[in-house]
């Protein structure tokens, strides 16, 4: 009696075992003569740290997809299934063309951008793609208010197609008659998937017109006019694969098809597991931070490496910063705010939080600028050398507050103003681990010149509607990301840490924080994407580099690559690297010019 | 019989009752959570967006999308109907999917991950216990301290563990994934070779956590039962030992049967742990992703289905006590 239990229950336990496991895999829908039963791995790129959680969908038009190998707009546009008219470059700053030919061309008032598309530009289905394409694609963003559409309807009036091939996007003006924001128009072709005007049609048909169907369905039969298409997904990868007829082929563009057959992404859980597989070379390109990831070749001796050979190891493009709520009891006293920001040890925050994949305060000094040398090159350094500093000055920051009268006159150890004790919370998500070491070295910081800094770490679900709402009193110093690289930076960045507009607006998305007020900046806000004179240019964002570091409404912590990029050249090898002269940036091989990589890519041992 | 139904009807009424208050926690819990689940889609959604009307519009969409800006008793009613319909509404945090997809694609590798690891630890467990309650000296004396060093170890170390032993050092067993990572589901023996091979290191951590907590509970219960009077009536009466073993085994089983029956119900919760260590696809990382992202109706949805599972597993175990063992129906119907 009691074996026949066993002998059904150990049957049980296997039909379950198995039957489960195989329900939840879906099979591939693509020709079963096609389906191998693996990929070659000497045909697959794989990918991780770009996709978490299972794909939602395809649409060009939705947000939602939540397809980070497919779908992402913005400012390096993932170009692998949808293409942009240009590719940005965030190495040297330019707009590449891609579906466009040749480079685009503003009228004498900059208040309409015109370019053409390549002749032999055609989507997956074998038609051509067409300035039809560009100008509807654009009319449907704007028709059914999709996050793109409500995203550029204040800066872009109209997409026209002039001919079969010639596009010209007509910027919106300001009461002068001029264009509210030229870069943005001109970020508009680096920025925005051009989409088939036929599938648009297929899926307006589909959902009856009603928007938000329309921005809900999943897209599924999308036609791109990218190098790969969809291949397969489930709640563990998502594969794509490569369209052999791909357009770029063609002379006029790239002149070959990239190297990988496919492109697949295993859904990891966390960063460990992406990092264990990429040690154990199921990786190739993991675009997650890997603290001290030299010991991958210094002391694992894998064939792993990164874009720069040695610290900070990538491209650095954004700005980790701490904002001031300037309505904080005290921190309305730039002394006191420029008095933390000096004595704060960045060195050690670069080392320990950021494992060296940052430069240094001391390498590229403190600005609103990244490191890149496009940006670089944008203000006066002389000019500003003396407003500048590099941490761990706590005598600096002990005098200045001693200048400033900020004394401790109770005798309790914390520097008081009118006898009220200098006491703050620095925050920042918790489970951001880089971030909350990077807080803490703040916190000891305000230690060291007598004001009480204490860490809080809420979840990020509750921290991000706190710090959005411009009327909080809740945190004091807390960290949130800047612009990266884009064709709208360091314009779209100055903007971010200063405008006015920001300042005090809930649900605030775009900018300053901490409510920082200065009229002065917001003129320059707006003259300079008016400005095509380079000189002038550097004149103006001198002057907001001056402001801010003047009057600190906020600090950097730290430099961040847009993209975290590092490579196991087991399988593949020629990447991007810094020392190979081909200009192309460590941007997974598919955001922006950075999908340049896959033409250069070659398998080991060939 | 007239009793059995009294004690029949009277547990059906608390399952009711047990059922609705779960529902109501159900959907008012999950929303009492600070945040709000509307700002982290906006966040996400305008990632270098310029426009700041165009923020906000991306915000009242989503808002008046999912209803957040309604009154709570209005969204309460909305769920009601939605649920009534057998409609499990639409996820927050992975728009436009709805929920019953999530779960039906992910409930397959949980409830295959979860219910043989459960039984075996349950069968592996019981049996070692009452080994160890019957051969006792050395025997026990190795598995007891075993069983309660296995039995306390965190989910998460013995994971860990397992992963970095076999996956890492000896590079045995895969440390991720259902399945190979440079595969696509397909029928054939390599693909169900590998579905075989990256199940092993789930779990057994798994098992391994449930065996000594079973082991310890079925040896206290087979020692104090060993020593009952009825045990030693049989002896006196000559019976064989393999029969007294039988029944003590029998009656020693009781209280596990109720915590295996707890077990299956809440095994739906997923194996967080595992799932997450092991990059195991499943219910758990789902749920614990819902709640990162304050999804309120996949949290609803899943709690939701914890809640029958459990409920139906110990109302079902109610019910069949009261057939294996008659004190308890008189227990019960005595009240």
């Amino acid at each position: 009696m009691k074996k026949s239990i066993f002998r059904v229950l150990s049957v049980l336990i296997a039909v379950v075992m198995f039957a489960g496991a195989l329900a939840a895999c879906k099979p591939a829908e693509v020709d079963p003569a096609e389906v191998a039963a693996a990929l070659p791995r000497e045909e697959t790129l794989y990918y991780a740290g770009l996709q978490w959680g299972s794909v939602v969908g395809w649409n060009p038009y939705s947000s939602n997809n939540n397809n980070a190998l497919a779908v992402a707009q913005g400012a390096n546009a993932r170009i692998v299934m949808f293409e942009t008219p240009y590719m940005y470059n965030m190495i040297d700053g330019k707009q590449y063309p891609l579906l466009a030919d040749g480079d685009y061309t503003w009228n004498d008032a900059m208040t309409e951008l015109t370019f053409t598309l390549k002749d032999a530009a055609k989507w997956s289905d074998g038609t051509k793609v067409t300035a039809e394409d560009v100008a509807y694609t654009f009319d449907t963003h704007i028709k059914y208010e999709t996050s793109t559409g409500v995203g550029v309807a204040d800066y872009v009036e109209d997409v026209v197609a002039v001919d079969e091939k010639t596009v010209t996007v007509k910027a919106k003006l300001n009461d002068a008659g001029q264009a509210v924001n030229p870069l943005v128009v001109s970020a508009y072709v680096s920025d925005n998937y051009v989409i088939q005007k036929a599938w648009t049609e297929t899926l307006e048909e589909r959902v009856a017109g009603d928007a938000e169907a329309f921005k809900a369905d999943p897209g599924d039969d999308a036609i791109g006019s990218g190098p790969y298409m969809p291949f397969y997904d489930d709640d563990t990868k998502v594969v794509l694969i490569r369209n052999d007829k791909y357009w770029g082929k063609d002379k006029s563009m790239w002149g070959m098809l990239p190297a990988p057959k496919y492109l697949a992404h295993t859904i990891y859980a966390d960063n460990n597991a992406g990092f264990l597989a990429l040690k154990a070379g199921e990786v190739d390109i993991s675009q997650q931070f890997n603290s001290n990831v030299q010991d991958l070749w210094l002391v694992d001796n894998l064939p792993i490496s990164t874009y720069l050979d040695d610290a900070p190891y990538g491209l650095t493009a954004s700005l980790p910063t701490a904002y001031f709520n300037l309505k904080s009891f005290g921190l309305d006293n730039v002394a006191v705010r420029k008095a933390i920001a000096m004595a704060v040890d960045y060195d050690t925050i670069i080392a320990n939080a950021m494992t060296n994949q940052s430069p240094t305060f001391n390498q590229v000094p403190r600005s609103v600028m990244n490191p890149t040398d496009g940006e670089q090159a944008l203000y006066d350094h002389a000019a500003v050398a003396d407003l500048q500093w590099a941490g761990n000055d706590v005598e600096g920051a002990n005098k200045l507050l001693d200048d400033a009268g900020i004394v401790d006159t109770d005798g309790d150890g914390y520097r008081d103003i009118d006898g009220t004790k200098l006491s703050y919370n620095a925050v920042c998500p918790n489970g951001w681990s880089d971030w909350q070491a990077a807080i803490e070295i703040v916190a000891a910081a305000g230690e060291k010149i007598g004001i009480e800094i204490t860490t809080y770490f809420p979840e990020w679900s509750v921290y991000q509607t706190v710090f959005t709402d411009g009327n909080q009193e809740e945190y004091d110093i807390f960290m949130v990301w800047s612009n990266g690289a884009g064709p709208t930076n360091p314009w779209g960045r100055v903007r971010q840490l200063m405008s006015s507009d920001f300042a005090g607006t809930t649900g605030n998305w775009n900018g300053n924080w901490g409510g920082y007020v200065n009229p002065r900046i917001d003129e320059i806000i707006a003259e300079i994407p008016q400005t095509t004179d380079q000189a002038k240019l550097v004149e103006l964002y001198t002057e907001a580099t001056e402001i801010y570091l003047t009057d600190v409404p906020s600090f950097t912590l730290m430099y961040r690559p847009d993209q975290f990029y590092t490579v196991n050249e087991s399988v593949w090898t020629d990447f991007p690297a810094a020392t190979d002269g081909r200009n192309i940036p460590p941007m997974n091989l598919a955001d922006g010019y950075g999908v340049a990589g896959l033409y250069y890519l070659t398998l080991v041992g060939d | 019989m007239k009793g059995y139904r009294k004690y029949f009807g009277a547990k059906l009424i608390w399952f009711g009752v047990t059922l609705v208050a779960a529902f109501m926690l159900n959907f008012i819990l999950p929303r009492l959570m600070p945040g709000d689940p509307v700002a982290v889609i906006t966040q996400r959604v305008t990632q270098g967006m310029t426009s700041q009307t165009g923020v906000q519009k991306v915000y009242e969409e989503y808002a008046n999308l999912f209803g957040t800006t309604k009154p709570m008793h209005e969204q309460f009613i909305l769920y009601m109907g939605n649920m009534l319909k057998g409609d499990l509404g639409t996820s927050f945090s992975q728009y436009p999917r709805p929920v019953s997809d999530i779960i039906r694609s992910s409930v397959w590798w949980t409830v295959s991950l979860q219910f043989p690891a459960i039984i075996v630890g349950w069968l592996l467990g019981n049996l070692l216990g009452a080994l160890a309650a019957y051969l006792k000296k050395g025997w026990d004396k190795v598995l007891m301290p075993v069983s309660i060093f296995v039995s306390n170890l965190p989910a998460f170390g013995s994971a860990i563990i397992l992963l970095v032993i076999f996956g890492v050092q000896l590079s045995l067993l895969p440390t991720s994934g259902g399945y190979g990572f440079d595969l696509i589901p397909n029928f054939s023996f390599r693909f169900i070779w590998s579905v075989f091979v990256h199940y092993q290191l789930p779990f057994w951590s798994i098992v391994l956590i449930s065996i000594g907590g079973q082991a310890i509970g079925m040896r206290s219960m087979a020692i104090y039962e060993l020593n009952a009077d009825y045990v030693k009536y049989a002896r006196f009466l000559g019976i064989k030992d393999r029969k007294i073993i039988g029944y003590v085994f029998r009656n020693a089983m009781l209280p596990q049967i109720t915590g295996l029956a707890l077990s299956i119900g809440t095994m739906v919760g997923g194996a967080l742990v595992a799932e997450t260590i092991f990059s195991y696809p499943g219910l758990g990382s789902t749920i614990f992703s819902a709640v990162m992202g304050q999804d309120y109706p996949l949290i609803s949805a899943t709690t939701l289905i914890i809640t029958l599972m459990v409920l139906f597993a110990t109302f079902a175990i109610e019910i069949l006590y009261g057939f294996i063992d008659p004190r308890i129906k008189a227990a019960q119907t005595e009240q």
